[in-house]
């Protein structure tokens, strides 16, 4: 498993409401998915500890193009699927107060259910406004 | 009596009981589904005066981050 890299300090995560509420509000109130999101954003904007993210790949293997985002696999800190099952992904953008990581998308990383998009198709949804 | 049928494309939106659905193709089987919508960076961001950084941007802010096997 590659190491994560360790986002530096200076770039700000930014969680607006829209995407908030379309992507964890769209969840059942207390559901797992939901909390996990839930704690999971709280200890990013905490900022206590570093964030490791991953680059996604501008073209993937699903069909998915992600260039200039990376993922957060969600719980935070653990890897694999069965560990991790959720991530969020960002995308680096350029507002007044300079560059951040704007949330983008929040899912399974790896679905049980066929009809579930993973969360790198609702973000390739998000970008480019239909999915793969 | 006839029954009025309202016919549905992809990215229509459409409410019920209060909450928004948009028109998809199902993610498997062909055909269409109602899921809840995923508005586009393009019209969120042009609201708030955001953009996607540059590709030198990103590679400054990103250019060390490791990949995975996934998307």
């Amino acid at each position: 498993m590659p190491q994560a890299g360790k986002e530096p300090p200076e770039i700000a995560f930014v969680f607006a409401e829209a995407e908030w509420s379309q992507e964890v509000g769209r969840l059942r109130e207390r559901s797992p998915a939901r909390a996990q999101a839930e704690r999971a954003r709280r200890q990013i904007e905490e900022g206590r500890e570093p964030v490791d993210l991953f680059r996604c790949k501008a073209e993937g293997d699903d069909g998915t193009r992600l260039p200039g985002c990376a993922k957060v696999y969600v719980p935070l800190g653990r890897q694999g699927a069965s560990a991790a099952p959720f991530g969020f992904v960002f995308q680096v953008i350029l507002r007044a107060e300079g560059l951040a990581w704007a949330f983008l998308a929040f899912g399974e990383r790896h679905p049980d259910d066929p009809d579930e998009r993973t969360v790198y198709e609702r973000a390739h949804k998000r970008l480019h406004g239909r999915y793969p | 009596m006839t029954t009025a049928v309202k016919k549905l494309d992809v990215g229509e939106l459409v409410e019920i009981d209060g909450r928004r659905y948009e028109v998809v193709p199902a993610r498997q089987g062909g055909g269409l589904t109602l899921e809840t919508p995923i508005t586009p960076v393009s019209e969120l961001y042009a609201e708030r005066g955001w953009k996607p950084a540059s590709a030198e941007d990103f590679e400054r802010v990103a250019g060390h981050l490791p990949t995975d096997d996934e998307g």
